[in-house]
């Protein structure tokens, strides 16, 4: 199963992308600031981060760019934001992202995305 | 209720608190940044979970403050007082929706005024605050669009009347456009009915609605609506405005008897082309626009309705751009001929302005209605597999993505992160496309970029295998350069038979590679168990979880109990003493682990007074705010820990006190000044554990209470007799105020309030086990303390006899044991008293109070046994037959029927299996 690491303040937040993600049959780990979800991929492999940007002590920029600055596999990462800008989309692709996604999700708009990333061959 | 929908509650209200909390922090210290990222933080994070369910009445608010505190993060609005009170009546607000939303599972529809009206209070006090400062960037955006439709359809159609065409939702344009491009006319109609239409017999609104060919309808008052009082209802004072598409003959027909009344005006089907929504950013439009431009010259417009189309998928739907795609999709569809009514729209995606239709039409003439049947078999031809479709376009802007971040600057170390993961993304894509046989390109393309550190290699890749974004959206009829459509073509290909070997061994490879992932898994899966165990530092459990814990703790106490009763039975019943000091030892052990367990369950029901302390700084702003006092409050000892009930039967009763004091306890500035005080009074709530009590300490530096008219009062009221009005002490006078039957309206007023409803809170507190006084001196301040119990869980007991039956009484209660010879008991008229320690002590039968007929029984040195038991202040003796041990019980309160009973406070299970009554003791007087 591909793993997932939802990265979310917000619990109601983080429920609703697990349902969404685990119906689809994706694995799913949570971390609820930017400094646990770098101590969640320390520890363990993902196969995609889903990011959240306002987060207290380490947002959602400073994590994707400790990740990729690590040595760590580098996983795609889905910047989840509630800003539809263009200015805030390339502060997302600059820090790191590969994909930038604007609050409330779609479901079907996130796995698409989700599925693209992961690379999964269509059934 | 849906889980997540119970989670969002739940951490709503957690979110709210916060936001209270800060903004109190935030009043002593309005400069403190890191305060005010949280608090935005805070409304944000509610205001984007809100938008996940369909709560528009909750997110407006939560909209409008977050804007707002966005304003003050940057500075660009001044903190203030009042702006604190908004925004904490905001959340109030939204707290109240919480409720209604958890009553009801939805909102109301009497709630959207209020929200709207919060929303605006919000915003308002934004723009005012603004105004005097900076611009807001937001209004600068928003206004001038407004305006400059306005301005460019007005002249299209009546040079006087400006048409707020912008008011008319987006469906109802387009409906109204189309209506008007299947041929037709649109006309706007503005239907006034004369003031006393009514009392004509006319009924304006069935009027307007009938009205043929209506596509939308709206009413705006005539005029700004006069002061209430003034207002006659029975004048009809509504405009009533209507954009219909009938014929102009049919609709002078339809108004027939009221000519005067209407204002018909035709519209121009391009006037309604504006585009709405929010004009803040989009997707990078650049490209689109470009190539739209050039497909439009080359005559390709199906070309054009595909990049639209995709773009539109990328796009949230409320920008303004989305709006405009929308528009140019329909554009397309109705008149692609009209290239330069395209091109116009197309522009206005990069300027981000309206087209202004008036000046277009006057230059050259539309082609309307043409070409429909091009444009419908282009559209038809676009949407031929609407998931095909979407992937596509998910792939287009992927893929878009990563050529953005490969273009970007590579300068410090971790761009080699990002050139992995955009790697790792377009071979994601690649394999998610059916084109896994290019991944080992990538990652060749990936190495080589890696090793000489430049996006070079890899940028190169994407540009031979992916045309740029706009093209490959839109490039379905250029199969040479369309890698992205083949894509999502391809799997329906291979499926449908075709004998594609590389596709089949990619399959084959990826499952292999998915076996791994299994194995791998189990690994990680283990790993992160660990990390979890590690990680996890406080668990959220459902209370009745820990309840269900409690009473089974509560049956193995009582089990355990039955032990030495048990070795009892061994070594008297049946004479196997060796087995009886066995039981004993292992009984010891158990003892010890149930112990152990039961003050383990009580640790986890434990809660820190802050549960309570927490509504104090927002209860003592608002009240004294509102009594024009100036009060500053001291919280002390907040973690202070007590079992949960003890901490929630607290609440109320501490309001109260706390609401008591400010009212009443706390003098107006001036007046404090005048007796030499500080003019802002101190409130001091203190928490201390002292061995098994909490004690809470109520300290404010007010007037205090003055005992001659307590006493005074209390003997008005009869609940001192004239020889106590003389007898009593300041002190036993102030505590007159918990008397039951002290508090009255006619009181509050006389005494300036102090004492009211002091009763109430000393029986909410008695009830578990707490204990009030009062002490105050006049001019200089009251101090309450309420002493409660840890734990309500355990309850103390000494076991007496009376009438060959046990009965329990709460040690809190009993002051002392004693046997008193029957010679030492007097009868005083026909009371019985006995003097025990130079105190004359009365006594009380406990058969009489508890209407048993036998009489106390004495010893055999004809001593009687006298339970002394405190009783308010006082202490009064129990006649029992004997004293037996003292226990330990879980005390059951009683139920039913029983509950009625005020002489016992519950009923406990004894280790023998028998049940222990215990005693109430105020409740038997």
């Amino acid at each position: 199963m591909k793993r997932i690491l939802i990265v979310d303040d917000a619990a109601t937040v983080r429920l609703f992308h697990r349902a969404i993600l685990e119906s689809a049959g994706y694995a799913v780990d949570e971390a609820v600031n930017g400094i646990e979800a770098l101590e969640k991929a320390l520890q363990s492999t993902f196969d995609l981060y889903l990011v959240d940007v306002n987060m207290p002590k380490l947002d959602g920029y400073g994590f994707l760019r400790e990740l990729r600055g690590s040595e760590l596999p580098q996983a795609p990462a889905i910047m989840i934001s509630t800003e539809a800008g263009a200015r805030d989309e390339q502060l997302a692709y600059a820090a790191g992202a590969n994909a930038y996604l604007v609050k409330p999700t779609r479901p079907e708009r996130l796995l698409l995305l989700v599925r693209m990333l992961i690379g999964e061959v269509p059934a | 209720m849906s889980p997540l929908l119970e989670q969002f509650l739940s951490e709503a209200r957690d979110f709210l608190q916060g936001i209270g909390e800060k903004l109190m922090q935030l009043e002593n210290a309005p400069d403190d940044v890191e305060l005010m990222t949280e608090l935005f933080r805070f409304v944000h994070t509610l205001k984007g979970n809100s938008g996940l369910f369909d709560f528009p009445e909750m997110t407006r608010v939560l909209h409008a403050g977050e804007d707002l505190m966005d304003a003050v993060r940057n500075g660009r609005v001044a903190y203030s007082q009042q702006l604190a009170d908004r925004l904490l009546d905001a959340m109030d607000f939204v707290g109240m929706l919480c409720d209604e939303i958890e009553a009801e599972g939805s909102i109301g529809a009497a709630y959207a005024a209020d929200s709207a009206r919060l929303a605006e209070s919000l915003r308002q006090l934004m723009a005012s605050a603004e105004k005097a400062g900076a611009v807001s960037a937001i209004e600068e955006a928003a206004t001038p669009l407004v305006l400059t439709a306005a301005a460019a359809t007005a002249p299209l159609l009546a040079p006087k009347v400006e048409l707020p065409l912008a008011e008319i939702p987006e469906t109802a344009r387009m409906a109204a456009y189309r209506s008007a491009r299947a041929g037709n006319p649109l006309h706007w109609l503005s239907y006034s009915p004369a003031e006393e239409c009514f009392f004509n017999g006319d009924d304006p609104f069935f009027q307007a609605r009938q009205t043929p060919g209506v596509v939308w309808g709206g009413i705006v008052a005539r005029a700004p609506w006069p002061p209430l009082a003034a207002m006659d209802a029975y004048r009809c004072l509504l405009d009533f405005r209507l954009l219909t598409t009938a014929p102009r003959a049919e609709i002078d027909e339809y108004y027939r008897y009221m000519p005067e009344q209407i204002k018909l005006l035709p519209v121009s089907p391009l006037a309604l082309v504006l585009p709405q929504g929010d004009p803040n950013g989009g997707p990078v439009y650049e490209d689109l626009v470009v190539d739209a431009l050039r497909n439009l010259r080359g005559g390709d417009v199906s070309a054009v309705a595909r990049a639209a189309r995709a773009m539109l998928e990328l796009s949230n739907p409320d920008l303004w751009l989305s709006s405009a795609l929308r528009w140019l999709l329909l554009l397309i569809e109705c008149e692609p001929d009209n290239h330069p009514a395209l091109a116009a729209l197309i522009e206005s995606l990069r300027s981000l302005q309206p087209v202004d239709w008036y000046l277009l039409e006057q230059s050259a003439t539309p082609a309307v209605g043409a070409g429909t049947a091009a444009g419908a078999t282009e559209a038809a031809a676009g949407t031929a597999s609407p998931l095909a479709a979407e992937e596509a376009a998910a792939l287009a802007a992927i893929v878009a993505a990563q050529r953005a971040i490969l273009s970007l600057p590579l300068g410090a170390p971790w761009q080699l992160g990002r050139l992995r993961a955009a790697g790792a993304a377009l071979a994601g894509c690649l394999r998610a496309s059916g084109r896994g046989e290019a991944v080992h390109e990538v990652e060749t393309a990936t190495a080589q970029s890696l090793a000489c550190g430049s996006a070079q290699p890899l940028s190169d890749w994407l540009a031979h295998h992916f045309a740029p974004a706009a093209e490959s959206a839109a490039a379905a009829n250029h199969p040479s350069a369309s890698a992205v459509a083949t894509a999502a073509a391809r799997p329906v290909a291979t499926a449908s038979g075709g004998a594609n070997t590389a596709s089949d061994g990619d399959r084959e490879s990826s499952s292999g590679r998915r076996a791994d992932d299994a194995e791998s898994d189990v690994k990680f899966g283990r790993r992160a168990e660990d990390a979890a165990a590690a990680g996890v530092k406080s668990v959220k459990v459902d209370q009745a979880k820990i309840d269900r814990l409690m009473n089974l703790i509560g049956e193995i106490v009582v089990a355990k109990n039955a032990l030495p009763y048990l070795a009892g039975r061994a070594e008297t019943v049946f004479g196997v003493r060796e087995l009886a000091r066995e039981i004993k030892a292992q009984y010891a052990v158990i003892n010890r682990i149930a112990e152990e367990m039961q003050d383990g369950i009580m640790q986890i029901r434990m809660m820190p007074v802050s549960f309570v302390f927490q509504r104090f700084p927002r209860l003592v702003r608002d009240i004294s705010r509102k009594l024009g006092k100036e009060v500053n409050l001291v919280l002390e000892g907040e973690d202070t820990e007590a079992d949960k009930n003890i901490i929630e039967a607290l609440g109320d009763p501490l309001v109260h006190i706390v609401r008591n004091s400010l009212d009443h306890g706390f003098e107006l500035p001036e007046l404090r000044r005048a007796a030499g005080k500080p003019p802002a009074g101190t409130l001091t709530i203190r928490a201390t554990q002292e061995s098994d009590r909490v004690v809470i300490e109520i300290v404010d530096d007010g007037k205090g209470i003055d005992p001659a008219v307590i006493k005074r009062k209390a003997y008005e009221k009869g609940l001192i007799d004239e020889t106590a009005l003389e007898r009593i002490s300041d002190q036993e006078a102030v505590n007159l105020v918990f008397a039951a039957g002290f508090s009255t309206a006619e009181v509050v007023s006389d005494l300036s309030g102090r004492g009211v409803g002091m009763d109430v809170v000393r029986t909410a507190i008695e009830k578990v086990n707490g204990a009030i006084s009062l002490e105050s001196q006049k001019g200089k301040g009251t101090r309450l303390r309420l002493s409660l119990p840890l734990s309500m869980a355990v309850t103390n007991v000494m076991i007496v006899e009376s009438d060959a039956q046990i009965f329990g009484v709460p040690m809190d209660c009993v002051v002392e044991t004693v046997r008193v010879p029957r010679a030492d008991i007097r009868s005083i008229k026909k009371s019985l008293t006995t003097v025990l320690r130079g105190r004359i002590i009365p006594l009380k039968s406990t058969n009489a109070l508890l209407g048993l007929a036998a009489p106390p029984l004495a010893n055999a040195e004809d001593e009687l046994a006298v339970l002394v038991v405190r009783l308010g202040d006082e202490s009064v003796g129990l006649l029992v037959d004997d004293f037996r041990e003292t226990v330990d019980i879980i005390l059951k309160p009683m139920a039913g029927v029983l509950a009625g009973l005020p002489a016992y406070s519950g009923s406990a299970l004894m280790g023998d299996g028998s049940v222990l009554m215990v005693l109430n003791i105020k409740g038997l007087f």
